[in-house]
């Protein structure tokens, strides 16, 4: 596992618990966000249609899409619910000094 | 127990429910006999991703055959045209009987037909299904100037669609808005704005008198006199319950198959889902049928659960959506019982929402924003009306102010 590969996202205070942020890198956007039991990161655009995820709502550990109510779950990338079929890409998340970085492949 | 089950309409409400009683039941036999010969798919992108072309037929299916195989579901394509509910028995065309222990009814619902004292049906198109899908989409590629009569959400959609494809637009609505039976009038002149400004031309208040062909084009003559050139005609003027079949018989009808709150009919295990049921909503304690996505898949999954013997009862909040150009409208619960109205938001690209109240909780919302503004509030909102709380006001009207403080207690 390379150092480069992890990206720093910003500071652990820069998401509320139970919501997320949108971070764009090169020309990728990710979602990353702030549950319970730590932080976790995911594609940022729904797999159903191009629709950016950062505006949908965090409940419990599920991210639902804000255009057609498709449903996955944030840790896994599950598709849950109908329109959403395909999986949401998830990505490896570590805290370093209060610092967010996610590991982009 | 090993029983016959037979779903009658191979739609949404159809396949979610062959699956739910698969889930609740590893031995009966399901079946589903289904007029349309592709396994169920997706309606919605007919009028907007399909006619675009960035869905193509294979993005529609809901399962491959490979899923229904698994699941031990089988799909016959065959139209069913007799029912005898006293000996459990479906006669299709070509003399196949069906014996039934339970029937689900998920027959969806059919346009409206505009009637027209020449005889112009076959140049009239519609669109419900993929083989209609497919035929405007081949014929509108060389035609310019389309006429939409009928400005509810199909034609709408449609109509953004074709001004995405470079085409002149009129829309021809009867009513004095866009949308207008179930859309408060300050969203739809917000969408109506938004097809104006992409160049479609919206005219209200007015019926069509007579539609005549000249040289291969037609000229539609409006009550008010006026006349409109146009090389194609898309109807989209609302839709009815898909009963015809069941019109002489004890199954009880009134706008669509009268179910309870666990999809049962007036008659003994005899279940309807989807479009064509009007049901009993326990939280709104009144009968509504709704045309929806969410509610095609939710009944189906409540009914088939019920069929399965899993008594449960239906108590979704509807919700449904529709995508117009950049914009997304969204509507959940019902907005027509109210005692007041509130407004978040003023600027489209921010989203614009009102909610409807009556003794303080919300019964509905209805919004449109560009693409992923109002789908969290409204998502909140559903979740509000469905625990029926009294709400903060202030909060609802400040979009400064996050909607989800309002369900995190
Ligand atoms: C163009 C279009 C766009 C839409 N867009 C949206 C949208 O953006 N958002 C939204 O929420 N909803 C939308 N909807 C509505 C949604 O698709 C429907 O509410 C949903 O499909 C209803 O599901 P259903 O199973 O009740 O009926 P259907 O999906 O219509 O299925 C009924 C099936 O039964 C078959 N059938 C009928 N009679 C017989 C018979 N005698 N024998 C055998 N088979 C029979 C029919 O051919 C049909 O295949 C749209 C609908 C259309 C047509
Ligand atoms: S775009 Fe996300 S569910 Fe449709």
């Amino acid at each position: 596992m390379s150092e480069e590969n992890w990206i720093e996202v910003g500071s652990t205070d820069s998401i509320e618990e139970e919501d997320l942020i949108r971070f764009d890198h090169q020309d990728k956007t990710f979602c990353v966000y702030k549950l319970t039991d730590g932080f976790y990161a995911t594609d940022g655009i729904c797999t159903h249609e191009a629709v950016h995820l950062e505006d949908g709502l965090v409940m419990d550990d599920e991210i639902e899409c804000p255009m057609h109510q498709g449903i996955f779950n944030i840790k896994s990338g599950e598709a849950l619910s109908p329109p959403a079929c395909e999986d949401l890409k998830t990505y490896p998340v570590k805290v370093d000094n209060d610092k967010i970085f996610i590991k982009i492949d | 127990m090993k029983n016959n089950i037979v779903i009658l309409g191979g739609g949404q409400a159809g396949i979610y429910a062959a699956r739910e009683i698969r889930q609740n039941d590893s031995k009966s036999n399901i079946k589903i006999l289904g007029e349309e010969n592709l396994l169920p798919y997706e309606r919605p992108p007919l009028s907007k991703d399909f006619l675009l072309d960035k869905k193509k037929e294979e993005d529609l299916y809901f399962h491959s055959s490979d899923v229904l195989k698994n699941e031990n579901i089988e799909f016959e394509n065959i139209s069913i045209n007799k029912v005898d509910f006293e000996n459990k028995k479906l006669f299709a065309k070509n003399d196949n009987v069906y014996s039934y222990d339970s029937l689900l009814i998920s027959t969806g619902s059919e346009n409206k037909k505009l009637t027209l004292d020449n005889n112009l049906k076959n140049d009239i198109y519609y669109l419900r299904n993929l083989e209609e899908a497919k035929k405007i989409k081949e014929i509108v590629s060389n035609k310019n100037k389309i006429t939409i009569i009928g400005g509810g959400f199909i034609g709408l959609e449609i109509a953004s669609s074709l001004s995405q494809l470079q085409k002149k637009v009129i829309v021809i609505e009867i009513g004095n808005q866009l949308m207008g039976r179930i859309i408060p009038k300050q969203i739809a002149d917000l969408v109506q704005n938004t097809h104006i400004e992409h160049g479609n031309e919206i005219i209200l208040n007015k019926q069509i008198e007579k539609i005549t062909k000249k040289n291969g084009d037609y000229e539609i003559l409006l009550n008010d006199n006026s006349l409109i050139e146009t090389d194609f005609i898309i109807v989209g003027i609302g839709s009815t319950p898909t009963v015809k079949l069941f019109e002489n018989t004890n199954l009880k009808l009134d706008n669509g198959i009268v179910t309870n709150q666990f999809c049962e009919t007036s008659i003994k295990d005899v279940f309807a889902a989807g479009d064509v049921s009007n049901f009993y909503h326990p939280f709104y304690e009144r009968n509504m049928r709704l045309e929806s996505y969410q509610h095609a898949q939710n009944h189906g999954i409540c009914a088939g659960k019920n069929i399965a013997g899993v008594k449960t009862e239906y108590t979704s909040i509807p919700w449904m959506w529709s995508d117009q150009f950049n914009l997304n409208l969204q509507l959940t619960g019902i907005c027509d019982e109210y005692d007041e109205i509130i407004k978040r938001g003023n600027d489209i690209n921010n989203g614009v929402i009102y909610f409807f109240l009556k003794n303080n909780k919300i019964r509905g919302a209805c919004g449109v924003g560009i693409i992923g503004k109002v789908g969290r509030d409204i998502r909140i909102t559903s979740k509000l009306t469905e625990k029926d709380t009294i709400v903060d006001k202030q909060i609802l009207s400040d979009q400064n102010l996050k909607l989800n403080k309002l369900i995190q207690k």
